[in-house]
């Protein structure tokens, strides 16, 4: 049988709600000043949704952005007022929260585009070890990229065709895909997350390799990290050697 | 001290030191010169190590010089030195980013512009020394004013903060999002 433990991410360790809409909007390419409400309030109603399918905990902040959706979307559906009243539009402030978070977003890539002490650049003399130790930690994968990374596997696979139902039963469990993982983590250390699907998986076995994952990263002994944002997903082995890592790990928890 | 030798002289403090030396501090150890005096060595100097084909070259950076590296030669230093090198995590740019053109800027406006509680990452950011506390806020709470150093400065090999790519206005955007409403 499946394991019936919860496996609980924090969602704080990621971008959070207004990150989510603007991704929203992005993937729909529609107006961020005509934003149809109902259309992405469904959505992010619907992701909110995986995520407590996959028993993330959703913290009170993406629960806000969902009744000012709410509160919005019930706003345009009433008649306009005979009267104009001096309100306008009821997304203008959300607009603004939106394209207010994208320039400070769009800063923040900037930044890396500098020559970076460190990085690019090095000085004759650098700061102690320690220091250095600290600050040159790989990026977190945070739970967005981790989803739609298993979302391309997921569709990636034509499940429709009738070949796929097979009538057998698959006794995998959880715990088996978990020891399987970790040998195959053990001897190559870090691995594309992609590679960690056999070539023809099935619907039950892409969901189970997720599930040992994030069970995986949530008990510390794997981290998903990108060289740097937006660069592919790698799933490193630290459960041997955690000094180094047991600060991100630390964090993560 | 010779001319030529007051340069060479001016060259070798900065070549022997940790951190980027301002013309304020040569202006200290150089008492007959004059602050423009002092500029004119250091802009001659910049350009001279710019213009030999060498593996490093005179940077100004934080209001002062430095010699580093170019960037081309990172992988083969990184593999010398075994080091990893320099990350921050998304969120952990995104604060520094809204610090560094908002500040002096309390938690809660980067929290509300980020929409999630930034209070872990702040603490990051303090710790590494990129930001730190300029004071407080006179409003309820009197909540804490965070803003950039000198070592971000340095990080991102910037001379000050007016190197930052600027910002789309806010007046701009505002001015689009007006006139959207009118359509509306």
């Amino acid at each position: 049988m499946v394991s019936t433990e919860p496996c609980l991410i924090k969602l704080h360790a990621f971008e959070g709600p207004i990150d989510l809409l603007l991704y929203l909007i992005k993937k729909n390419e529609v107006n961020i000043y005509d934003i149809p409400i109902a259309v992405i309030t469904e959505q992010y109603l619907m992701y909110l949704e995986v995520m407590r399918e996959l028993n993330l905990e959703i913290v009170g902040d993406y629960l806000m952005i969902a009744a000012e959706l709410g509160l919005i979307k019930s706003k345009m559906l009433l008649p306009k007022p005979e009267v104009e009243e001096e309100e306008g539009d009821p997304r203008a402030e959300l607009v603004r929260r939106l394209l207010e978070y994208q320039r400070y977003k769009e800063a923040a890539g900037a930044l890396l585009a500098f020559d970076i002490l460190e990085r690019d650049v090095f000085t004759r003399i650098i700061q102690d070890e320690d220091d250095s130790d600290e600050i040159n930690q790989p990026v977190r994968t945070d739970l967005w990229s981790l989803i739609e990374a298993f979302r391309a596997i997921w569709n990636r696979k034509d499940f429709s065709s009738i070949s796929d139902i097979k009538l057998e039963l698959e006794l995998i469990t959880l715990e088996q895909t978990v020891s399987e993982l970790i040998t195959k983590l053990k001897t190559h250390k870090n691995v594309l997350f992609e590679a960690l699907f056999s070539e023809n998986p099935t619907r039950f076995e892409i969901i189970i390799t997720f599930l040992a994952v994030l069970e995986l990263i949530k008990s510390g002994l794997l981290i998903a990290y990108q060289d740097f944002s937006y660069s592919p997903i790698q799933i490193l082995y630290v459960g041997d050697n955690p000094p180094y890592y047991s600060k991100v790990v630390d964090e993560i928890k | 001290m010779e001319t030529n030798n007051i340069k060479k002289a001016i060259e070798t403090i900065i070549f022997i030191s940790e951190r980027p030396v301002s013309s304020k501090r040569l202006l200290q150890v150089f008492q007959d010169l004059k602050k423009e005096e002092i500029q004119k060595y250091l802009d001659e100097l910049v350009n001279e190590w710019n213009a030999l084909d060498r593996g490093f070259k005179l940077h100004e950076v934080a209001d002062g010089y430095q010699f580093r590296t170019n960037p081309e030669y990172s992988e083969i230093i990184i593999r010398f030195k075994q080091s990893k090198p320099f990350r921050l995590s998304r969120a952990a740019l995104e604060v520094l980013a809204i610090t560094a053109y908002r500040q002096p800027v309390t938690r809660i406006e980067i929290d509300e512009i980020r929409g999630v509680d930034s209070s872990g990452v702040i603490g990051l950011l303090l710790e590494k020394r990129l930001t730190e506390i300029k004071g407080r806020k006179e409003v309820i709470g009197r909540p804490f004013l965070y803003g950039t150093t000198e070592v971000f400065l340095e990080a991102f090999g910037l001379k000050s903060l007016a190197d930052l790519p600027t910002l789309k206005e806010l007046v701009e955007i505002e001015k689009s999002l007006e006139e959207s409403v009118k359509v509306y």
